[in-house]
């Protein structure tokens, strides 16, 4: 194991300014990528929560089925968004694709609630 | 910013799970424990120190026990700011009563849900929670705290840091950690198999923490991931409430359809009418249990809109003979006895639901399995500890030349952790049987002590720890370990001299509850012996060479060392 953190260089500059760091303490682009990880992976994984229970709903199958089964997968997606933010080349797309997707997921779970509701 | 992804994921190994192996450490032993919950309560309580019991009669001693319940003075404070208006003296609508009974438990566990008038949101519930003897249906004293269920059980899951549910949101982010530990661990050990034979025990603290942390790793490993991951899934609906607030009105409209379908009411008709006998509902449903080829005993009684003419009552049965919880429910129309429905046969989704909870929370019968669930959890607390040791080893050399104190700090929380954690808990368990039984507080003197002990443990670690900055041993592990034998020595005597429960008159009789908890104090204190034993030994030798060479022992071996990790990647 080494100790990036104290060991590894921060990238080069071509990484587009991806290792600029702050005066002290952790670097932004760190800061970032932990910020991306957990505040957008729980964002991408609420909508896929909201998009597969309300849809699994509509299909048909029993509500509480649909909250389980989506929650459980929910739980095992929220960990492969989270290893895949650390392992991804550039933060902002892993920032652009989890808002964005969480975004989108989480509104057409709204559009399917108001359909059902009639 | 990471070269590849093995670096990467080795940076979210070593960070995160340094930092959350701290509030792992807790969620691991405590979750250990658990696995005993109810033995310890028999332990901490004497008075309930009688053979399981089947669920009581609901008419002769449950319903008087219900009618007299009403919340406590801290479940009510938690309203405060939820409410328009003052807060009632009493709350007259009952939403729930239920009961809750196991294999396990002497006493059955009575709960009731009120109404809050005026609450902001319509649908809020406070409870009331007692156990009750189910011989007498007393209620057992209120200032006496279950040590087992109602201390280190809650801990396990939520630290009791109750403002705006903190510790389920620290606990399950942790969880989530402890996955992407596990899966980052893999990457990092490219050749785990050759990993997992090694332990060098007699190399160097480092070398043997690394392979410790690795064979406790992988071999738990999919122990350890499924109680993470299974623990997620139990509080599924606290970290993603979409049902309750992005999805609430297509609840709503569920529950709607549902009540329709099935039959029994979403709403109170808002008209009072007496409840007939649930006895007999209950001796119905066990009937139609027989029938099926599954007699069984109750598990769950719950009594919906109480009080009113469209209440129910529905029968589960307990499920020690199962991996779910309970089953087979069966609902009364609390007004007549009349059958409304039998719940239909589990769907797919639900019995993998029911699995997975199920074999965390594990309530069925199955001794065996349960004592491999503590082992599994203290080899959690084993690679975790071992992780925090090879964190301070491999900096050590490193901090001292530069002054750094960051070994020293991490060396001091683990000394908090490991040893500071275990005097917490046998310094609550002596307070417990020390303290009197009438001293109205009882339980809440309990807590204090057990926070206290751990924060003097904690005070102790960081003061002894200056060795550390140094390259050298923290002495207040050693230290600590005395303690902790001292502790368990001390609980297991007073357990004897003030209940006369001693081991030979238990263990002759078969009383495992408190047994078990007084054979598991012992080998503790003999393995914190040992410990402390050992460490001493290496305490003396590393000052013996440190007189007779310029550089204190660890020093030439660091250099080695630095080799030996290059070459491990």
């Amino acid at each position: 194991m080494t100790d990036t953190a104290t060991t590894a260089p921060p990238v080069s500059a071509g990484a587009a300014g991806a290792g600029r760091r702050s005066a002290r303490g952790l670097p932004w682009a760190l800061l970032s990528r932990i910020g991306a990880a957990v505040l957008g992976g729980y964002a991408f994984c609420w909508g896929f929560i909201a998009l597969a229970h309300s849809g699994l709903y509509a299909l048909g199958m029993p509500f509480h089925d649909g909250e389980h089964l989506s929650a459980i997968l929910g739980v095992l997606l929220y960990l492969v968004v989270f290893l895949w933010t650390f392992a991804a080349r550039r933060t902002g797309v892993t920032w652009a694709v989890l808002l964005a997707g969480g975004g989108v997921m989480t509104g057409a779970a709204a559009l399917i609630q108001r359909a059902l509701l009639g | 910013m990471f070269q590849n992804f093995r670096l990467s994921m080795a940076w979210l190994h070593t960070w995160f799970g340094l930092v959350l192996g701290f509030v792992l450490m807790v969620v691991f032993f405590y979750g250990s424990l658990s696995v005993f919950d109810r033995e310890i309560d028999r332990w901490a309580i004497p008075s309930s120190r009688f053979a399981p019991q089947p669920m009581p009669s609901f008419d002769t001693i449950l319903a008087p026990a219900f009618q007299k319940m009403q919340p406590a003075k801290e479940a009510v404070a938690l309203l405060e700011g939820r409410v328009n208006g003052p807060l009632p003296e009493r709350f007259e609508v009952v939403n729930s009563w239920g009961a809750y009974t196991t294999h396990r438990d002497p006493v059955v566990s009575v709960f009731a849900g009120f109404k809050v008038p005026n609450a902001k949101d319509p649908d809020e519930t406070v409870f009331a929670v007692h156990a009750l003897d189910p011989r007498s249906g007393a209620v057992l004293p209120q200032g006496q705290l279950r040590i087992g269920s109602e201390f280190f059980y809650p801990l396990h899951y939520s630290l009791h840091l109750t403002w705006k549910d903190l510790g389920y949101w620290i606990v399950g982010f942790s969880a989530l950690m402890m996955l992407a530990a596990l899966v980052s661990g893999v990457v990092m050990h490219r050749k785990i198999f050759r990993e997992f034979f090694t332990f060098r025990r007699h190399k160097t603290v480092q070398r043997g923490a690394l392979d410790l942390h690795n064979l406790t790793g992988v071999v738990a490993l999919p122990f350890h991931f499924f109680f993470a991951f299974t623990g997620l899934v139990i509080f599924a609906g606290i970290y993603f409430p979409v049902a309750h607030t992005q999805l609430h009105d297509l609840h709503e409209l569920h529950e709607r359809v549902e009540a329709r379908e099935t039959g029994l009411p979403h709403e109170r008709a808002g008209v009072a009418a007496p409840m007939a006998s649930v006895d007999k509902m209950v001796a119905q449903a066990q009937r139609r249990w027989e029938a099926k080829g599954m007699a069984g005993d109750v598990g769950f009684v719950n009594v919906t809109h109480v009080g009113d003419a469209n209440a129910y009552v529905s029968v589960y049965r307990a499920g020690t003979d199962r991996v779910a919880l309970t089953g087979e429910g069966i609902h009364f129309k609390a007004t007549t006895g009349e059958l409304l429905r039998k719940d239909p046969p589990r769907t797919a989704v639900d019995s993998v639901n029911e699995f997975l909870t199920g074999l965390h929370l594990q309530h069925f019968r199955h001794w065996m399995l349960r004592w491999l669930y503590v082992l599994g959890g203290l080899l959690g607390c084993v690679c975790i500890a071992t992780g925090f040791l090879f964190f301070v080893e491999k900096r050590k050399q490193q901090h001292a030349k530069a002054g750094g104190q960051g070994a020293r700090i991490v060396d001091a929380l683990a000394v908090t952790t490991v040893t500071g954690m275990l005097i917490a808990t046998m310094a609550m368990l002596v307070a417990n049987r020390l303290l009197p039984e009438s001293l109205a507080d009882k339980g809440e003197w309990e807590r204090t002590v057990f926070w206290s002990a751990w924060g003097v443990a904690m005070v102790h670690a960081f003061v002894r720890g200056g060795a550390v900055a140094r390259a050298g041993m923290n002495p207040a592990w050693r230290e600590q370990c005395w303690l902790v034998a001292a502790g368990a020595m001390t609980a297991v005597v007073s357990n004897a001299l003030t209940t006369g429960d001693h081991l030979a008159r238990t263990i002759s009789t078969g009383y495992w509850p408190v047994a078990g908890v007084d054979l598991s104090l012992l080998a503790t204190a003999v393995v914190s012996v040992l410990v402390a034993r050992k460490l001493a030994r290496r305490a003396e030798q590393s000052t013996a060479s440190a007189t007779s060479t310029p550089l204190p022992k660890g020093g030439a071996l660091g250099a080695s060392m630095k080799n030996a990790e290059a070459s491990h990647g």
